[in-house]
């Protein structure tokens, strides 16, 4: 056909057939490459289902006091969460605002919790919260002691999981409009009010997606435990104790159970973090 | 009533206004952005802290009050709606009772959307839900930001429309700010001129565009050129110019035309007057004296497209400023008996 021939009705021009060819082929490279991604991240816990075998894990769970460990794990990480809550959203909204002298300096204290290795954090949690320290002289007058009690076990979880929900509370926060709280005060409500039903609501997406990867580091948290709180053992030290006594097949059932025991709470943030923002969408 | 008179430090300089605005009244604090508008709306609202002086809102004194104990609505450009709330709920968020709710949304023609999530309404339809906000919470002032920046042109009339008849309907103070005079002028009844956070004029908005107090409220209402005079500096505003000479209405001027564009339905052109042209002021059939006129560039609207590059026009009664850039005289029958007592 000539360059400048008329174009028939329902005839399309050669040039325009390319362009959506071209796209519909980028489209399915980047499903690809998604997919690809998808698969390697997920890889491992494919592996652990492949190699499990279903004997090994009905003994292994049914042996008397298998599932202890578990219940540290989530004891431990519930009451963690509460710390967390009670103490890290305060912190988070009072960074967000600028609330706080040398915001800068809070800043970094919190990076630095996170930046530090955990198994680092564990060494220094002993020099810090130890029996011989003044904070264990303190504790042990209540009758408490921090090394290889429940009580470390959460002090360990708390700083390992800590800077990930007040970073997250922080961000959750600072994405909260303050004029909407402004404007919310003009209508009548005093600062507590505003918070309750302005600013936590929305922020509340970003605080529960915060608070699920904190869920997930604190159930996960090995190396600052494996030095404060060696007992009583949660899922990652029984993991790591039946590896080093019977070997690997034995440690993979309590590696299932503790991906089956940490999975649903983030997975519930999530799809309810997407379920709001879809409402607000309408 | 709301009566201010506050003070309140900026950064770069501090900020000084005195308004009394009366139940139904409707106030419009106009100037440059930069000049401290939105500061005072903020210190009215007490989201600000004052410095000196105090705000009173009826009996009430408001010195201390915070923003949620003043009954003092204010609306935004954003109009602020909560996005995690229904249409139905962000309107009944400050209501003590629903009683009114029917009511209200039918009178904003908002009732369609009251199941509505924010996110879904046109920028038109989220004012109307801010506005009808204010009202079902029971403001005794209204404050207005810029509301309608950004909004189309007609939008904005209608907007306008229905918030001056509220504000009456309900016998409410109402301050606006804005930076348009267009938006002052179709919603206000009284109109304070801020610059530098200092009020330069008060007053009708007629009295503020025809008298303007000083040459620098003249440029900040529109007069883009200034005539060098005998009798002092005469402002011109594009929209006071008439083509052809009539002495009996004000100077005349004659000058070359530099650049010409189409706007609106006319034209508007640049007009080089020069330093030797002589005009011809007049008051009504008295003929006042000759005038030089100096070098200066000014700009008109002319509703036809000028004939030729060398016109005449005339500038509708114009304001005259001394040296010091005050007005010189208030009006005609005030320079024509200056002029005869100087005989």
């Amino acid at each position: 056909m000539a360059p400048n021939a008329p174009i028939a009705p329902g005839q399309r021009q050669a040039g325009y057939e390319g362009l959506p060819r071209a796209r519909s082929a980028s489209a399915w490279v980047s499903v690809g490459g998604a997919l690809v991604v998808w698969a390697a991240l997920l890889g491992p816990v494919i592996t652990l289902i492949a190699h499990l075998s279903w004997g090994t894990f009905w003994s292994s769970l049914s042996a008397p006091g298998a599932l202890d460990p578990l219940v540290t794990s989530v004891e431990s990480g519930l009451v963690t969460l509460l710390v967390l809550v009670a103490c890290g959203t305060p912190l988070g909204y009072l960074m967000a605002r600028g609330a706080l002298p040398f915001p800068r300096v809070w800043e970094t204290g919190v990076l630095c919790s996170l930046l530090l290795p955990p198994l680092v954090i564990g060494l220094l949690l002993v020099f810090m919260v130890g029996p011989y320290t003044w904070i264990g002289s303190l504790l042990n007058w209540f009758h408490q002691t921090a090394t290889n009690t429940f009580l470390a076990l959460v002090i360990a979880e708390v700083y390992e999981s800590a800077p990930y929900y007040v970073l997250g509370a922080q961000a959750a926060f600072a994405g909260v409009e303050p004029r909407l709280e402004q404007q919310a005060a003009l209508l009548g409500d005093p600062p507590r009010r505003v918070f309750r039903r302005v600013t936590l609501p929305l922020a509340a997406p970003g605080l529960a997606m915060s608070l699920a990867v904190a869920w997930a580091r604190a159930m996960g948290a090995f190396g600052a435990v494996v030095i404060i709180a060696y007992h009583p053992a949660g899922i990652p030290l029984q993991i790591f104790t039946t590896l080093q006594e019977t070997g690997l097949p034995s440690a993979l059932p309590f590696a299932l159970v503790l991906l089956v025991v940490a999975l649903p709470l983030p997975l519930f943030a999530y799809i309810w973090s997407a379920r709001a923002g879809r409402r607000r969408r309408g | 009533m709301l009566d201010a008179d506050v003070e309140v430090d900026r950064r770069s300089f501090a900020v000084r206004a005195r308004l009394s605005v009366g139940p139904g009244e409707r106030v419009a604090l106009f100037g440059p952005s930069g000049a401290g508008k939105t500061t005072v709306l903020e210190a009215l609202a007490g989201l600000v802290p004052i410095r000196r002086g105090s705000v009173s809102l009826g009996s009430r004194c408001l010195d201390g009050v915070p923003p949620w104990r003043r009954r003092i609505g204010l609306l935004r450009q954003d109009p602020g709606l909560f996005p995690h709330l229904s249409v139905r709920d962000n309107l009944l968020y400050g209501a003590s009772s629903d009683a009114s709710l029917g009511p209200i949304a039918a009178e904003l023609g908002i009732d369609g959307l009251l199941g509505a999530m924010p996110a879904r309404l046109s920028g038109g339809q989220a004012h109307r839900v801010a506005l009808g906000r204010l009202l079902l919470a029971h403001c005794d002032a209204l404050l207005l930001d810029e509301p309608y920046s950004g909004l189309d042109a007609g939008l904005r009339r209608t907007l306008t429309a229905l918030v001056v008849s509220l504000v009456v309907e309900r016998s409410v103070p109402a301050v606006l700010v804005a930076h348009e005079l267009a938006d002052a002028q179709a919603f206000a009844d009284r109109l304070l001129v801020l610059d530098g956070g200092s009020v330069l004029q008060s007053g009708s908005p007629s009295s503020v565009v025809l008298r303007p107090a000083s040459r620098r409220v003249a440029s900040l209402v529109g007069y883009l050129g200034f005539v060098a005079t005998d009798s002092g500096v005469a402002g011109v505003h594009p929209e006071r110019v008439v083509p052809g000479a009539h002495a009996s209405r004000g100077l005349v001027l004659s000058g070359v035309v530099s650049a010409l564009r189409p706007a609106g339905a006319g034209w508007e052109a640049d007009l080089r007057v020069g330093d030797l042209r002589v005009g011809d002021l007049r008051v009504g059939d008295l003929r006042v004296g000759d005038l030089r006129v100096g070098d200066a560039l000014v700009t008109c609207r002319l509703p036809e497209r000028p004939p030729g590059t060398e016109i005449e026009v005339t500038v509708l009664d114009p304001p005259y400023f001394g040296p010091d850039g005050a007005a010189v005289f208030s009006d005609f029958s005030d320079f024509s008996e200056r002029r005869r007592l100087d005989r």
